[in-house]
């Protein structure tokens, strides 16, 4: 049975890193849900990548056997098998809402918690932060209004407690 | 402390690293390296004829000695050629250092002249690479790809520099100097609580049977001293596989051949009816499973590795046990010593008579004949006549590779370099040069086919060079055997493009390079053709034209387990070999 699962790895911040990681993925015919990477720890040169992906746990277990190959893969954790732990994802918005409907437009900005970062004309730009399940739910309300572009940041995600995280 | 050029950096952290031999071959991207080659003594640089066979040489110099092998080549096409035997040292776990020559800093992405961007290019066939951008990293980098391609599971690593960099000045403060510059650790400890559980496994098992890969190999002769002792002492049988064979010796009445896809009847059986599967340093490769839902189905299975990604990557196993096997084997017996443990012969006494009734039936007979030579008699003929002497044997690949897998004997590690994971047609006559350089005073065969040794033919002229007595016996049916063994089985015998038309005059080939040449075409004048190849000082060309129609045996067919073999030209395949086993390879 496939599961999802939110691989949190600690990466030496050099070229070519996140080549190394996506290489392996693209190359044993992994899948790849959604990717975010960012420098962490600019003392130490760490970055952390987070990657959703799904398989069966076969599969899984060797992505991780995989990726802990990778000379500068410092640390891994599937936030997954954790306890509990947070996901969040940032969506920025541009849609274009007509006038008469500026109402009902701005009833679901203020329901919904979202920032407006920019407004003129009909263009409006929306940011929002949430869950996979909260953003989907807002861009279900937001079907009404006419959406131009969108852009996700790839989920980025941590467990509860401190057990985890390797000093 | 004085600045030395980064070129001078390369040397220095060569020979800290006890460097000796390296094989190359120069360009404009690594003239600075080569002039500090010529200006010393201590690190001897051979100088191949093509990238791809200083790569193999390495591979075979190292696997012959336990040492890393280093490459040094240029940029651009230099360094694209070292992909395949690249490639072919991560499949067969072979620790090389690669150092490539590269476009100055500035002109990388330009698409210079002779430029590639090879730490792209060798990213996945690589167990890590560098592109070093700052002289000062230089000798720490070089540092690090030793320790980094010899521990842990081997492999290769490849070091591209600039040319810039080459020229550029650094401090070198010797090796000590230089943390391991990356966080890698391999675990070699074994659990003990994991021990213990093989322990009460071997104790309980009425059905056993060690199955033995290259990991012991690797991990050191030490680690073949430990499983001799434990596979004595148990009393069980055991199987090797193609990376493994003489992990264990091979002449030993305990082995029961190789397994897998040419292996004996009586290995591939013994892993189906297996009550307790003990591999040791071997994957589950699909050469050696067949049809993995039907493999060995009835075993407790046991894996040790040092490699965690080995496990339970195509067949789920029931303990596995992370750590270096030279550790893991001397802690099991440490352990059967500690608790006074003592194997009782009789409860696998079953087991071994139904092991010698699969033996009986003689898997690798074949017809022999008086007029035509089989490929099968000359290796025996090879065997008998030079087991004396214990040499190192390499091969191409192909037919000619399992049948010297098949007939030859194997006593000690380290002495049988073949392609594995690859299948690496041109290996061999590469890789037994790297073997003579290591070995100069051993007998080193490169059991060949025709096909095969055509593709790096060209090293005939770094034999001639370096007087390498190299001996090269070539099984010669004019086909690509494999190829057309297959094409026999699955594509209705329609031979595409398999047939080797407008073949050399091997002795001539051979005497053009100052090597002597032998052609061998009858039964009768074998044995004498391979005493005169062995008793020649220098390098031969043993031409032996076999029976281009023998093929293979025994045989599991794609898609096929273990207990469905064929065993002779006679045996059909039971009905068509299904889709599934069509588009296997």
């Amino acid at each position: 049975m496939n599961t999802k699962h939110i691989l949190s790895i600690m990466v030496d911040n050099e070229p070519g890193v996140l080549a190394r990681v996506v290489g392996l993925f693209s190359g044993r015919g992994y899948n790849i849900e959604s990717l975010s990477v960012s420098e962490v720890d600019s003392d130490k040169f760490l970055s952390r990548v987070t990657v959703v992906t799904s398989g069966t746990k076969i599969i899984v277990d060797q992505i991780k056997a995989q990726l802990k190959k990778l000379i500068p893969v410092h640390d891994l954790v599937d936030i997954t098998e954790l306890d509990s732990f947070i996901g969040k994802e940032l969506i920025l918005i541009k849609l274009n809402v007509k006038s008469i409907k500026k109402k009902s437009f701005e009833d679901v900005v203020h329901k919904s918690k979202v920032n407006i970062l920019f407004d003129k004309g009909n263009e409006v730009i929306i940011q929002f932060s949430g869950s996979p399940s909260e953003i989907r739910n807002l861009l279900k309300k937001l079907k009404p209004f006419k959406l131009i572009e969108q852009t996700r940041s790839g989920l980025v995600s941590m467990a509860l407690g401190t057990k985890y995280i390797k000093k | 402390m004085m600045k030395i050029t980064g070129a001078k950096v390369v040397i220095e952290t060569l020979i800290q690293e006890n460097v000796e031999v390296m094989f190359g071959y120069p360009g404009g991207a690594v003239l600075p390296i080569y002039d500090e080659i010529f200006k010393q003594k201590k690190i001897r640089h051979i100088l191949v004829r093509h990238e791809q066979a200083a790569v193999h040489a390495a591979e075979g110099y190292a696997r012959s000695t336990g040492k890393v092998g280093v490459v040094l080549v240029t940029s651009g096409p230099g360094a694209t050629n070292t992909v395949t035997g690249l490639t072919d040292a991560m499949m067969d776990s072979i620790p090389i250092v690669c150092i490539s020559g590269q476009v100055p800093t500035h002109m990388i992405g330009n698409d210079a002249f002779q430029e590639a961007d090879i730490v792209g290019i060798t990213r996945p066939c690589t167990k890590h690479n560098y592109l070093v951008k700052d002289v000062t990293k230089l000798a720490g980098v070089i540092h690090s790809a030793f320790n980094i391609c010899i521990n842990g599971r081997p492999g290769p690593v490849l070091v591209d520099i600039p040319k810039d960099i080459q020229t550029f000045k650094t401090i070198y403060k010797g090796k000590k100097a230089y943390k391991n510059n990356h966080y890698y650790k391999p675990k070699v400890k074994p659990d003990e609580e994991k021990i213990n559980e093989i322990v009460e496994l071997l104790t309980k098992s009425s059905k056993p049977i060690f199955y033995v890969g290259g990991g012991v190999i690797n991990s050191g002769n030490k680690a073949s001293k430990e499983l001799f002792k434990l596979i004595k002492r148990t009393g069980f049988p055991c199987t090797q596989t193609l990376m493994g064979l003489g992990a264990f010796p091979t002449s030993d009445n305990q082995f029961v051949g190789m397994l897998g896809m040419h292996g004996t009847y009586e290995a591939n059986h013994s892993m189906h009816k297996s009550d307790l599967l003990l591999c040791v340093g071997a994957r589950f490769d699909d050469r050696i499973t067949g049809k993995v839902s039907g493999f060995s189905p009835k075993s407790r299975k046991v894996h040790m590795d040092i490699d965690a990604s080995s496990f339970n990557k195509s067949v789920n196993v029931d303990l596995t046990v992370q750590g270096d096997l030279y550790k893991i084997l001397s802690a099991i017996n440490n352990k059967i010593e500690e608790r006074k443990i003592l194997f009782s012969k009789n409860k696998i006494k079953q087991w071994w008579l139904q092991i010698n009734k699969w033996r009986s039936r003689n898997c690798l007979k074949y017809k022999n004949s008086r007029e035509i030579i089989k490929p099968q008699y000359a290796l025996e003929r090879l065997n008998k006549l030079t087991e004396k002497q214990n040499p190192f044997i390499t091969t191409e690949v192909g037919q000619h590779q399992m049948w010297a897998a098949q007939f030859l004997s194997f006593n000690k590690p380290k002495h049988w370099m073949t392609s594995g994971g690859l299948g690496t047609m041109g290996y061999g006559l590469p890789a037994a040069m790297g073997v003579q350089i290591a070995h100069p005073k051993d007998l080193v065969i490169d059991v060949a086919g025709e096909a095969s040794i055509l593709m790096n033919i060209q090293e005939m002229s770094t034999i001639k060079q370096y007087k390498l007595p190299v001996k090269i016996f070539i099984l010669n049916n004019h086909y690509m055997g494999m190829v057309k063994q297959w094409q026999e089985l699955l594509h209705g015998n329609r031979l595409s493009e398999s047939y080797m038309d407008s073949l050399p005059d091997f002795v001539k080939l051979a005497e053009s390079f100052g090597a002597s040449g032998i052609q061998v075409l009858k039964p009768n004048d074998l044995d004498e053709a391979i005493r005169e190849m062995i008793s020649i000082k220098g390098p031969v060309i043993c031409d032996v034209v076999v029976d281009p129609d023998e093929n293979c045996f025994p045989m599991i067919p794609s898609g096929s387990t273990h207990d469905q073999m064929l065993l002779g030209p006679n045996d059909k395949v039971d009905g068509e070999i299904s889709e599934e086993g069509m588009v296997l390879v």
